[in-house]
Formats: C-alpha cells, sequence, structure tokens
C-alpha cells in the first residue's frame, strides 16, 4: 500500500521545511509573543489590584472625610454652646455689675440726698428758729409794751418752770 | 444603512451563487467535451480515491481532468541529477529518460529507463504536489506568526483584534491553558517548539479541506508528514530524559523478579519509548486520511449510482452525498483543531514525562 510507506523525497522536505519554520518561529517570533503576553496578563492583574487598592483607598477617605466633618460639626456645636455660655455668663455678669452699681450710685444719691435733706433740715431749723425768734422779739416787743401784759407773761414763765421742775 | 447592508448581502450571496452555478456549468461542459472526444474511462473508485489521497507531480485545477499546474521534479539517478517540470512527462512523455511509471511496483512514480528497457526508481527529492502543499503551510503559518508579532512590536501591550484576536486566543490556549500547567518551570524552553507544532498541523489540516490550489493536499493524512512530526518529538523526549527518566526504562521500582533474570520490565519501558511516538503518528495519519476517505467515497456514491442505475437515481444520491459531504467537512474542521492539540498535549505530556524529577522516598 502507498498510502503506509513514507516516501524518502516527502519525509526529506517535510524535515527541512519544519525545521526551517521552526527556526524562524523559535528565534524571531515565540518568545517575543509569550513574552508579550505575559507582560500583559502581569499588566492587567496589576491593574485589578491597583484599582481595587485605589477603590479602597478612595473608601478610605470617604469613610475619614466623613469622620472629620463629623467632628467638625461637634467641635463647632461645642463651641457654639461654649459661645452662647460664655455670652449669656456675661451678660449675666455685667447685669450684676450693673446692678452693683446702680445700688452703688443709688447708695451715694440717698447718701447725698440724706445729706441735703439733713443739711436743709438744719438749715431748716436755724431759719425756723431765726423766725420764731424774730416773731418772738416781734411778739414780745408788742405785749411787753404793756405791763400788766408783761407782768403777767413772766408770772407765767415762772410758772411753767415751778412746774417743769 | 443595516438595511443596505442587508441588501449588498443578499446581491453578493447571489452573485456568489451565479459564480457557482457557471463554474458546475463549465465543469459539466469540459467533461461533455471528454466525453465527446472518447476519453472517457471506466470508472475506477479505489483508484480515484487513492489518486486524490496520495501524493501527485503536479497540481490539479478545478474543471479540468488533464491539466496540472507544473511543479518541479528533482531526481538523481544512475547518470546523476536531474530537474524538470512535471509538465514534461505528464500525459505518458518520456524526458531525459524519465517518464512516470505505470508499472504495478512503481505505479504514478518517476523512473528511469535504463538501456535494457527496465526501470530505475532514483533518489526522489521532486517538489511534489504534497511538498508544496508543505511550504505553502509552512508560508502561512510564518504569515501568520510573524504577523501576530508585528502587532506586538507596534501596539505594546494592546490587545489585538479581530483575526490576531483569534490567533492570540489559540496561542493562549494551547501555551497559557496546555503546555504552561503541564511542562511548569520548563515551559519556555519547549513552548517555541510546541507552539510550531500546533500552527503547522493545524494549518495543513486546515489547508487540506480546501478543494482546490492552495488546499487540496492531503498533508496530515499522509504517513511520511506525521512520521517527521512524531519522529522529532521522540528525539526532544529522548534528548531531554534526565537521569530518573532513564533509571525507571532500566531498573524501575518493581519487585525484582519482573526485573532480574528476564526482563520483563525493561522490554515493557523501551517498547513503551516507541509506542508513544508511534501513537502519535498513527493517531494524526489515519484521522485525517479517513476524514478525506469518507467525503472522497461520498462524492464518489454520486458516480457510481450514476453509472449503474442512471441519471435520475445518480442526482438524488448527489442530494444526500453533498449534504453529508457538507457534514463530513465541517466535521472535519472540528477533528483538524482536535487532532493538531491532541498531537500537542500529547507531545507535552511525553516531554513532561522525559522530564521527571525523582520521587521522594523518605515521606
Amino acid at each position: 500500500m502507498e498510502l503506509f510507506t513514507p516516501e524518502f523525497g516527502l519525509v526529506f522536505w517535510m524535515f527541512l521545511a519544519f525545521a526551517c519554520l521552526y527556526f524562524i518561529l523559535a528565534k524571531y517570533a515565540w518568545p517575543f509573543i509569550i513574552k508579550s503576553m505575559e507582560d500583559r496578563a502581569t499588566l492587567i492583574d496589576n491593574g485589578v489590584a491597583y484599582a481595587q487598592e485605589a477603590k479602597s483607598q478612595l473608601d478610605n477617605a470617604k469613610a475619614e472625610a466623613d469622620k472629620l466633618i463629623a467632628q467638625a460639626r461637634q467641635q463647632q456645636a461645642e463651641i457654639l454652646r461654649e459661645a452662647s455660655k460664655l455670652r449669656n455668663q456675661i451678660i449675666e455678669d455685667a447685669k450684676g455689675e450693673a446692678a452693683v452699681e446702680a445700688k452703688k450710685v443709688s447708695q451715694a444719691a440717698q447718701v447725698s440726698i440724706e445729706q441735703a435733706r439733713k443739711e436743709s433740715e438744719k438749715q431748716l431749723r436755724q431759719e425756723v428758729g431765726e423766725i420764731a425768734l424774730q416773731i418772738a422779739e416781734k411778739v414780745l416787743r408788742t405785749t411787753v409794751s404793756n405791763d400788766s401784759a408783761q407782768k403777767e407773761l413772766v408770772d407765767k414763765y415762772l410758772s411753767e418752770v415751778e412746774t417743769k421742775n | 444603512m443595516y438595511a443596505y447592508i442587508s441588501v449588498m448581502k443578499k446581491v453578493t450571496t447571489a452573485i456568489l451563487a451565479l459564480v457557482i452555478v457557471a463554474l458546475m456549468a463549465l465543469g459539466y461542459y469540459s467533461t461533455a467535451q471528454h466525453r465527446a472526444h472518447g476519453e472517457s474511462h471506466e470508472l475506477n473508485p479505489k483508484e480515484t480515491i487513492f489518486e486524490h489521497l496520495g501524493d501527485a507531480y503536479g497540481w490539479e485545477v478545478p474543471f479540468n481532468h488533464s491539466a496540472r499546474i507544473p511543479l518541479p521534479i528533482i531526481v538523481k539517478g544512475q547518470d546523476g541529477w536531474h530537474c524538470f517540470m512535471s509538465s514534461c512527462v505528464a500525459d505518458g512523455n518520456t524526458h531525459q529518460g524519465y517518464r512516470i511509471s505505470q508499472s504495478e511496483e512503481n505505479h504514478g512514480k518517476v523512473v528511469q529507463i535504463l538501456a535494457d528497457g527496465s526501470e530505475y526508481r532514483p533518489l526522489d527529492l521532486s517538489i511534489t504536489k504534497n511538498v508544496a502543499g508543505i511550504f505553502i503551510a509552512a508560508i502561512v503559518v510564518v504569515l501568520m506568526i510573524m504577523a501576530m508579532k508585528r502587532w506586538y512590536v507596534k501596539n505594546g501591550l494592546k490587545a489585538p483584534k479581530k483575526g490576531l484576536g483569534l490567533l492570540e486566543l489559540i496561542v493562549d490556549f494551547v501555551y497559557g491553558d496546555t503546555v504552561r500547567p503541564i511542562l511548569g518551570k520548563n515551559a519556555p524552553k519547549y513552548a517555541p517548539y510546541l507552539l510550531t507544532v500546533f500552527f503547522f498541523i493545524l494549518t495543513m489540516n486546515l489547508l487540506g479541506l480546501i478543494v482546490i490550489f492552495p488546499g487540496g493536499a492531503n498533508l496530515t493524512g499522509n504517513i511520511a508528514v506525521t512520521m517527521v512530526l512524531a519522529v522529532i518529538t521522540f528525539l526532544i523526549t529522548t534528548f531531554s530524559g534526565t537521569r530518573e527518566y532513564w533509571k525507571e526504562i532500566f531498573w524501575p521500582e518493581v519487585p525484582m523478579a519482573l526485573k532480574c533474570p528476564v526482563p520483563m520490565m525493561q522490554i515493557i519501558e523501551v517498547l513503551g519509548m516507541f509506542t508513544k511516538p508511534l501513537a502519535l503518528m498513527i493517531r494524526l495519519f489515519a484521522n485525517m486520511m479517513s476524514g478525506h476517505m469518507v467525503v472522497l467515497v461520498l462524492v464518489l456514491l454520486i458516480f457510481i449510482f450514476t453509472n449503474l442505475f442512471g441519471v435520475a437515481v445518480g442526482g438524488g444520491t448527489a442530494i444526500f452525498s453533498v449534504a453529508f459531504t457538507l457534514f463530513m467537512l465541517l466535521l472535519d474542521t472540528l477533528v483538524s483543531f482536535i487532532q493538531a492539540y491532541v498531537f500537542t498535549i500529547l507531545s507535552t505530556i511525553f516531554i513532561s514525562m522525559a522530564l521527571v524529577e525523582p520521587h521522594h522516598e523518605a515521606k
């Protein structure tokens, strides 16, 4: 059977063709192609790892930002609360001081009023005394011009003094 | 836009169908011409099948039984080297004392006619149809793989698209999913051989399925071709065998009775060395040849039935035969991939078996 007996010529050319093909491809193509494909696989793997890392970092950053914002809010609230407390205190203090001052002022005013009153009283008393004396003088003058009346008066006073003692 | 494309497709299909019908008519016409000139000969199915499966000087052209694309014949007879075109010895002509033999022994081969009229079989290094087919396949493989390499040189690490993408998928399938897992750290050393073998076999298989000129040569269905590939795998396996590999062949770890007085295991192991490449050779050869043979038989059925029962039965057979032939060719396309892959994976496994490391007994 011709089919089962290899022809020498065909074996020779087949071997030659395959050897040439092998040396061309093994020298110029396969190592480069395999290296390129493996490099790309590595590149893609690295890319995926990088993307995952970036995503996790982004998630972290978001969480961190949220935390920072929450902190800031808290601080803000605290500061506001403190400020309002301070304000209230200042107002209270001011009120207290004002009250004290007002009290002082009013006290001073009272003192001065009292003094003025006392002074005026004194003055009034002097004046009243003087007026009374003048009146008394006048009365005396009018009444003492009459002897009997004078006598009567002296008696009267004397009796008064007697009764007092 | 889409409507336009679909119309274009329809027009293309119609033109293609017309061309095919015209070619068929031409073929029928030329056959009728032959018949008219009385050149018709008795249908001999066996001869036709083996003629198509075998090698030839010159390459057939469609729709013509006599015209051949001439190919160089290179022979070394008793009077030295001769080189001439196959067209010189076509139709039983004798050229420089050489002709194509019609004898039982050297049928279809170029022989030298000696002075006493006897035939002498010269050393035949002709570029036959199969040799030309091998060259075409090799050139196709080089062009394909070099195109792929150029892509990487030009585009760096970008992924190739379309055809090159498919090619890369196949390379990755063979190298990344088969060779690397099996050979491990030795993969880069043997990958060029295994990938070259895969693509060469695949290209030869697929070219063999194309019926007209660049294809049509039954390459991997020829035992010489598969023998060369199997022998190369055998040589690589043998020359990369480790100490452990040879030790397992000549002093395997089996009970002493099996290996000492009568070297039974050694004989089995040494036989195993040769049966492995032999199986590689026969498997590829038989698979591809039988595929071609079934297609040929199915097509020949048309002519056999026409001869036996007339044109009507032959026409009916044609419908079934063409349907089955189409099916067989599709199956052969699948088989082309499978056999190329099987040859590669088995070569990989044989090489990995030769690279075996010593077992660690102290476990």
